[in-house]
């Protein structure tokens, strides 16, 4: 109370704001005898015999998935949520290829950038989705494989899209690709 | 002292780091909720006060505990999780009375670092998601399905990284989070967030504000119909919110917590570092705010969670003093103070030094400790055992027997104490002027020994020679009839209660009367084979004034035998075995259970549970009490019975948790005892002992007896002195009126009355580090040395310290000698005559020299270098084991030729010491700032260098508390005879306020508690579905492990607890019988 005792005497007002602040405190009737008693004794200690796990599916996890993949897969499903027909299946594959979607979203990156950088961003969106949802590998070799089952047509637009010749077989568009990934 | 280490708590947390009031046990009634760190403790309200209801240990240390209530259901759910990222969310089931588990994971993540500011858990008022802050720069959210499910759960990136505060906004259609942080200037800002749970992601919230006071730290989310948020700070306090502003200025304080009184959250309770209490009101007109008013109501202890209770009835929880229960008057006292505390519940923490001591001279340890903080710091005497509070001692040689009589059968207070000697017998009255004198009931034969009285019905009393029973008007005084013992025989033993008498002669003679009015009935008599030692007949049934059950201890046979009244029919023999015959018998009552205790002339009592129905014996148990004849009487205190075993080691047996427990009493040798419940001295107790009667009050019966002795400052060291009966601390108080200004001192207290009786104060800024009490060779004198630094604001490390070494000359602290020191003093001891130093990174041996004018000075011997910090420091011969501040443990040797100190080993983990002990020559122990204890030993068989140069980590266990020192020693007394007396012990005390024993055990009982501990795992299980075995492993930044060569005496004497169903079970799965395994597991409790 030091420094403050010297309040209530040189302001009495003070001391009525506080008691007027201080009315109606809330009460629900309990602890109002006037002599509260409290149990000294000790206080039962809890010995816990039952099961104690918790209801099935109530062991919660933390959804391990990057936050950038994460909002990445979001931003994919409500994009393909427009178009109906592909909704359910790529909800599903989405969750199950979790990793190589990590994976093969390092090895597009440099892809897809530049692509993002020239197109509108609805376009880039969907290109990027589509190139994703149909990877399937786990190493660069995959991530080739990725590279072939997408058609000649769409290897031609992201050739074109760097500016590397569009011309070619599907091996050498491939080839193409991958050497400018590195 | 061994590898094999038993880890037990003596003291439970007393640190109140949470609390919260709710509707948990049932929608009715309303609860408060502790977090005491590793333990809630879940109470009651009602309108008589606070019940306790249940203690819940929690394997993990409370970093979050809330209260919320789900959609669609009645009571509130408890939701908590742990320093270990573990969560749980508890419901109580009223039925079964059981805490059930609703949900429960992990929430840690594998890459991320920890908040410095601590982690952070709320819920959504609208419980649409659990909120975490666990790592910097991640918010992880737990979100609800409409069912209140929980369901995976997810992190969102969130762009603060220095977080000081979260909330939930109230009333947002959306989830909301308001943030509290600083930026890379340091200036604060607050943010609000959207949580959109579709996304995972957090959308811009609807406001912001920028640049607030710089001492801001805590928000406080304000509910509907105002909304909105409140913004702590050093200076200023702010109400925010999407369209208003409002901000006063406040004294500059630092608020440690909050609590909300109204549901429309208009008022809050505020309590700062200097434990004043603020209320904080929201002057609104109907949703609009049109201010903020702040009004000082008075001082508590310095408060770390408020919560409002009911009633004007508010609980402060506190971490540096006693928490307290308060209440708001609406007038202020004397002092000008609001407040007035209704009742203190003890806190020991934080338990930063302590000693053990034995101030009585008893054999028995005391602990005495350091204890709180700033203001509230005070010491504290801990110690096991009840103590006696004199009242009134006369001197009275040869007592035999005492008890205490009322003047009217329906009087509420004793008024005559009858005094046995062995050729007369004295009563003492309470006169007048409550003085106790001498006076005449004539009706008494007052020229023999008595061997029993007791009150009758119809105001009568009785009284017991060797020759008759007596029975006299308690009104008149006069002697009213006799019953006479046949000639030729006399009576050995009688006891008696209201309506019925039972006496024994010579050749086995038992003989049962009835009181009427003015009659003395003979009902029956019995014939025995042998001899009768002792008897009982305290009326425990239905009738208080009858007993329908004899019991009765034999010569000759040793047995015990319980008679049915009044036809004096054997119902139950039981052998007692040996050849000590029982010495006294006595029928009691604990918590609604029956026993026989009978206690032997070896000073071993046995107990049985006694069926009052068939006077069947079970469940028989031995104890040893002490080593001559015992005498067991009842008496009451607080309303409750318990049993005083009067002997060489006087003891109360009492019950708790339905189990008996037994307690030393503080006095040397108790011949016999009487309760003396008189008008003038309630609940007393008459005490014969060594040629004195005294009366005196008795402590609560309960293990640990705590006394406090408040200081208004905070002691950091303490050293006690055996030679001038004194303590030393080292203490500092602040100085309220200036800057944060400190000033430390020195002071010497009586070890008796524990006043101040010499201080010594420190230069500015100068800080006491360590203190010593011990003596030099070639010097009788004992000093203590001080050891200090200079802790001046702009070094990271002090570079200069003190020694300083004082003597007690005439209860003044004298200096006789001072060294300056490159660095601060951290740790002393002495060490062969000398006096060994911790000096920052140094370790420093000084001779004590004495110069040629007879003065005395500390002379450097030599030093060693090599340790970061080296904090704590033991000796054993010539060894020298240091911790260090991040180099764990290395072990020193000094050598004498050639007067130097080397390294002989190290642990090479990187682990923060906290304290370190010398367990024996080869295992030392230490204590690391993530809460754990290990065990280290010295390889000196070792084949290499190299080898011989590492110390071997053989112990580890996450003890979950913080341990600022071990010292060598006991709380309990020593019974040579038993097998516990052999065990070594060390004690701690950590932050929480928690003492704890650490005990090596021989391999062989390792071995079988160890396996004992493995079964109870499987038993008891970890409340919210923790796992014992995960709480229990060592733990820190770099490796977690599972717990070894130490063993949780926590969970393994909690089988003592366990339904007889459960034990069984245990039993079983060892191949050992429950009596065995009670009886190993009840001889540990005795350690502490």
């Amino acid at each position: 109370m030091e420094g403050s005792s010297s309040q209530p005497s040189d302001s009495n007002p003070t001391a009525t704001d506080v008691s007027k602040f201080l009315s109606n405190l809330p009460s629900r009737g309990f602890l109002s005898s006037t002599v509260l008693s409290s149990n000294p004794g000790g206080m039962r200690v809890y010995i816990c015999e039952h099961n104690t796990s918790p209801p099935e599916g109530q062991q919660i996890k933390t959804n391990q998935t990057n936050i950038l993949i994460r909002s990445l897969q979001l931003k994919k499903q409500k994009g393909e949520s427009s178009s109906k027909d592909m909704k359910g299946v790529t909800a599903a594959e989405g969750s199950r290829k979790r990793y190589s979607f990590y994976l093969c979203y390092e090895g597009m990156l440099a892809i897809c950038a530049p692509e993002r950088l020239q197109d509108g961003r609805s376009s880039s969106k969907r290109s990027n989705n589509q190139i994703c949802s149909e990877q399937g590998g786990s190493d660069s070799r995959q991530a080739d494989r990725e590279l072939y089952s997408l058609t000649v047509e769409k290897l031609r637009a992201l050739l074109k899209e760097r500016g590397l010749s569009p011309k070619g077989k599907k091996d050498e568009l491939v080839a193409r690709l991958r050497n400018l990934n590195g | 002292m061994s590898i094999w280490n038993y880890v037990v708590t003596a003291q439970k947390p007393t640190n109140v780091t949470h609390s919260c009031v709710g509707n948990f046990t049932s929608p009715q009634e309303l609860n408060l909720i502790i977090a005491k760190c590793t333990r809630i403790e879940i109470h009651l309200l009602t309108p008589q006060g606070l019940q306790p209801m249940l203690d819940v240990p929690i394997y993990g240390r409370i970093a979050t505990l809330e209260l919320f209530r789900p959609h669609g259901e009645a009571q509130d759910f408890l939701f908590i999780a742990t320093e270990r990222y573990k969560f749980c969310v508890l419901q109580w089931d009223a039925e079964t009375s059981e805490l059930i588990t609703r949900a429960m994971g992990d929430v840690s993540d594998r890459i991320g670092r920890p908040t410095d500011n601590g982690q952070i858990g709320i819920i959504d008022p609208d419980c649409r998601l659990i909120g975490l802050h666990l790592y910097d720069g991640l918010f992880k959210v737990i979100p609800f399905d409409n069912k209140g499910q929980l369901k995976e759960a997810f992190n969102i990136r969130l762009e603060e990284l220095q977080v000081l505060d979260i909330k939930f906004l109230y009333g947002c259609s959306k989830p909301t989070i308001v943030v509290l942080y600083q930026d890379n200037k340091d200036a604060r800002h607050v943010k609000t967030y959207e949580v959109a749970l579709k996304d995972k992601d957090f959308v811009e919230g609807p406001w912001s504000q920028n640049n607030l006071d710089n001492g801001a730290d805590l928000l406080i989310p304000v509910p509907p119909p105002l909304c909105g948020v409140l913004i702590i700070g050093e200076e200023t306090i702010v109400y925010c919110s999407a369209n208003a502003f409002k901000a006063i200025p406040i004294r500059p304080s630092i608020t440690r917590a909050y609590g909300r009184v109204d549901a429309d959250g208009s008022r809050y309770l505020l309590g700062d570092h200097a434990g004043l209490l603020h209320l904080l009101v929201i002057t609104h007109e109907k949703e609009k705010v049109t201010g903020l008013k702040i009004e000082l109501l008075g001082e508590t202890s310095i408060a770390s969670t408020i919560s409002y209770l009911d009633n004007a009835v508010v609980y402060i929880g506190s971490s540096y003093g006693d928490s307290q229960l308060i209440k708001l008057n609406l007038q202020p006292d004397a002092k000008g103070s609001y407040v007035e505390v209704l009742e203190s519940y003890v806190n020991l923490g934080p338990i930063v030094d302590f000693c053990v001591v034995d101030l009585e001279r008893q054999g028995q340890g005391q602990v005495v400790t350091c204890s709180g903080a700033y203001k509230d710091g005070s010491l504290r005497i801990v110690r096991n055992g009840i103590g006696i509070n004199e009242q009134a001692s006369v001197e009275l040689q040869g007592i035999k027997g005492m008890w205490s009589l009322r003047s009217s059968t329906d009087d509420p207070f004793d008024t005559f104490l009858v005094v046995s000697f062995i050729s007369e017998t004295r009563i003492l009255a309470m006169n007048l002027e409550d003085e106790l004198e001498e006076t005449e009931i004539e009706g008494f034969s007052s020229q023999v020994q008595t061997l029993f009285c007791h009150y009758a019905v119809y105001n009568q009393l009785v009284q017991v020679t060797s020759s008759c029973v007596r029975l006299v008007s308690s009104t008149t005084r006069e002697f009213r009839t006799e019953w006479n013992a046949p000639s030729g025989y006399s009576i050995n033993v009688a006891t008696a209660n209201a309506t019925q008498v039972l006496l024994a002669t010579g050749g086995g003679h038992l003989v049962y009367l009835e009181i009427g009015n003015g009659v003395l009935t003979e009902v029956k008599h019995a014939q025995l084979e042998y001899e009768i030692s002792c008897l009982d007949i305290n009326p425990i049934g239905e009738n208080p004034n009858y007993s329908q059950l004899a019991a009765v201890g034999m010569w000759t046979d040793i047995s015990v035998r319980i008679f049915s009244l009044p036809d004096l029919n054997v119902i139950t023999k039981e052998h007692l075995g040996g050849e000590i015959i029982p010495r006294s018998v006595l029928l009691c009552s604990f918590e609604g259970i029956s026993y026989l205790l009978c206690a032997l002339g070896d000073g071993h009592l046995l107990s049985f549970l006694l069926n009052l129905n068939t006077g069947e014996l079970s469940d028989r148990k031995k104890v040893s009490l002490g080593t001559q004849p015992i005498t067991l009487r009842t008496f009451s205190s607080k309303n409750t019975t318990h049993v005083f075993a009067a002997s060489d080691r006087p003891t109360v047996i009492y019950s708790s948790n339905k189990k008996l427990l037994y307690s030393n009493v503080n006095l040397k040798e108790v011949s016999h005892m009487c309760p003396f419940n008189s008008a003038a001295f309630p609940d007393s107790l008459a005490i014969a002992k060594e040629g004195e009667l005294t009366i005196g009050t008795i402590d609560d019966i309960q293990k640990l007896h705590i006394r406090t002795i408040p200081l208004g400052e905070h002691a950091r060291r303490i050293c006690h002195q055996e030679q001038s009966r004194t303590f030393a601390i080292c203490s500092l108080k602040n100085q309220s009126s200036a800057e944060e200004s400190e000033t430390h001192f020195i002071r010497l207290l009586d070890d008796q009355s524990f006043e101040f009786i010499s201080t010594y104060q420190l230069d500015p800024f100068e800080y006491g580090c360590s203190m010593l009490s011990c003596s030099f060779s070639d010097d009788i004198n004992v000093y203590y040395c001080v050891g200090t630094a200079y802790v001046l604001p702009e070094e990271n490390e002090p570079t200069k310290g003190r020694i300083l070494v004082f003597m007690v000359e005439e209860g003044k602290l004298q200096l006789i000698t001072e060294k300056e020191t490159k660095g601060a003093v951290y740790s002393l001891n002495a060490f062969n005559g000398k006096l060994l130093a911790a000096i920052n990174q140094k370790i420093q041996l000084y001779k004590w020299m004495l110069r040629d004018d007879g003065s005395r000075e500390l002379q450097s011997e030599c030093g060693h270098h090599g340790h970061i910090l080296a904090l704590y420091v033991q000796t054993r011969g010539d060894f020298i084991v240091v911790g260090d501040l991040m180099k764990s443990i290395s072990l020193l040797i000094y050598k004498h030729e050639e007067g130097a100190m080397e390294e002989r080993a190290r642990d090479y983990n990187a682990n923060w010491m906290s304290a370190v002990e010398i367990l024996d020559d080869d295992i030392y122990l230490g204590a690391e700032n993530n809460f754990n204890l290990f065990t280290v030993r010295k390889n000196s068989e070792g084949a290499t260098d190299e080898e011989r140069g590492r110390l071997e980590v053989v112990g580890e266990y996450h003890l979950g508390e913080f341990v600022n020192r071990f010292r060598h020693g006991s709380l309990v007394m020593r019974m040579p005879d038993s097998e516990v007396g052999q065990i070594p012990t060390i004690i701690f005390g950590t932050v929480n306020g928690v003492i704890g024993v650490i005990a090596s055990l021989p391999h062989e009982q390792y071995m079988f508690l160890e396996k004992l501990q493995t079964n109870l795992r499987k038993v008891i299980k970890g409340v919210g579905g923790l796992s014992h075995e995960q709480w229990r492993s060592f733990n820190n930044e770099k490796k977690t492990v599972d717990a070894k060569n130490f063993l949780d005496g926590d969970l393994i004497e909690s089988f003592l607890d366990l339904s007889r169903a459960r034990m069984d079970e245990i039993s079983k799965a060892m191949s050992v019988s429950v009596e065995e395994l009670s009886k190993r597991v009840e001889e540990l409790t005795r350690l502490h």
